[in-house]
């Protein structure tokens, strides 16, 4: 269940310079949650930030189940900051 | 001995390095890019930063490798019973041995024991019980000044917009409000309440450590008993109360240096002018001292946009949202544009980081 999770410029900075992490994980939020910098993606009740975007293979995660999406491998899950932040 | 700047902006951190005769700075590339950088210091080789970010929360970050490379501090969150949740972290200070302070909105502290690897919620103030007369200021509820008192460390302050000053005398196990003569005028049916005041910024005098200074955003005031009585500074000099930052002299505790503004609702310097006010006679009456810094200029220094140095003379530094960094080599006889077109600049530092 190996899956691309790609991280947007100012979190591969916060991951050691990082872009791209190939990673086995059940879920969306099971990938998410193994990435070092997953206190940037969860706030401390453990719940994705309100403007951190989610998009597998192109779709928003919302749309596929948000964290709980399965992933069944080869997909790549993109994180992108919201737009409504400013 | 040769100094660096640490200047905070909304884009980013920029240190500033300048010569011995703190004249002649260079500005180098930031670090931190697209961080909100609220504080920055360095102490004991290791800088730390309070970094906030719009999207990814609050961090304290830190470096031991002059800005190459930052490591976030872990346990950074509030209790879930708390029913709080951390918005931004808000000014660093340095304890004994590898102890660290960092206090955040809302209304929070946070300890480490570890050089800042690690932070633990400080649940005295946290269940502080004047909390629910608490109210947050414009830029949300911030614990942003946290002072120790440098004979005893077991004495120390927070000041918190719009809470007040807490004081404690066990280290943080316990606090007491301290707000006894500062005014709270946006509540005119009890002016002087118990806590509430809306403190910009609060300062021990390192020489003399039962006088505390405090701009508040009711006026500018001094304390000779730790805390416990304060007399309001107004008029003899200052076109205005109200203001954000405040810096003092290493050695003379009847010398202090601030940055009127307008008024609340209209926050520019006054007078249409960068204008530095300072006393040499413990707040008794204040002079302009602002020769080098620019007029016509209708500006803002933020509550973490001045500091001094301990050298001798010692100097003054204030950073302002235009993006320029200014240097006072003699204690605010003359200034020097150290820099110009930054970012909004949040917090100003000074330190030996080379």
């Amino acid at each position: 269940m190996a899956v691309t999770v790609l991280l947007p410029g100012l979190l591969a900075d916060q991951a050691g310079g990082q872009k791209e992490f190939e990673l086995d994980a059940p879920t969306v939020g099971a990938a998410l949650r193994a990435l070092p910098v997953r206190d940037l993606l969860f706030d401390e009740q453990d719940e994705l930030r309100p403007l951190v975007n989610v998009y597998i293979d192109g779709t928003d995660a919302r749309h596929r189940g948000g964290l709980e999406a399965e992933l069944r491998g080869g997909e790549t899950v993109r994180v992108v900051a919201a737009v409504a932040g400013g | 001995m040769s100094l660096a700047i640490l200047v905070g902006t909304r884009k980013g951190l920029f240190v500033i390095r300048g010569d011995e005769g703190r004249r002649k700075w260079t500005v180098e590339e930031p670090v931190l890019p697209g961080w909100d950088v609220f504080h920055a210091i360095a102490h004991d080789g290791t800088a730390y930063v309070a970094a906030n970010n719009f999207v990814y929360g609050a961090t304290v970050q830190r470096s031991t490798d002059f800005g190459k490379t930052w490591e976030r501090g872990e346990g950074l969150g509030l209790p879930e019973e708390s029913g709080l949740t951390l918005e931004k972290a808000w000014h660093v200070e340095p304890g004994s041995d590898d102890t660290l302070w960092l206090g955040a909105a809302p209304g929070v502290l946070f300890r480490s024991e570890d050089k800042g690897e690690s932070w633990e919620t400080v649940q005295s103030l946290l269940d502080e019980p004047t909390r629910e007369r608490w109210q947050p200021g414009a830029g949300g509820m911030c614990t942003h000044s946290i002072q120790i008192d440098p004979e005893n460390e077991q004495t120390m302050y927070v000041g918190i917009s719009a809470a007040g000053v807490f004081r404690s005398e066990d280290g943080g196990d316990s606090w007491t409000p301290a707000n006894k003569g500062t005014a709270a005028d946006f509540m005119p049916d009890d002016p002087f309440p118990e806590v509430g005041q809306c403190v910009h910024k609060l300062l021990v005098h390192p020489a003399k450590p039962e006088r505390l200074w405090q701009q508040n955003h009711c006026g500018v005031y001094r304390s000779d008993d730790r805390g416990e009585n304060w007399d309001r500074l107004e008029g003899n000099g200052l076109p205005n109360g109200f203001g954000f930052p405040l810096a003092l002299h290493p050695r003379d505790p009847d010398v202090a240096l601030v940055v009127p503004e307008d008024g609340a609702e209209n926050r520019v310097t006054s007078d249409g002018r960068l204008g530095v006010y300072k006393t040499t006679d413990g707040g008794k009456s204040w002079q302009l001292s602002s020769k080098g810094l620019p007029e016509p200029a209708w500006g803002a220094v933020m509550r973490e946009g001045m500091s001094y140095d301990r050298l001798d003379p010692s100097g003054v530094y204030l950073g302002t949202q235009s993006g320029s960094v200014f240097v006072s080599p003699n204690e605010g006889e003359e200034w020097i544009e150290a820099a110009s077109q930054l970012p909004p600049i949040l917090s100003v530092e000074v330190a030996e980081w080379h």
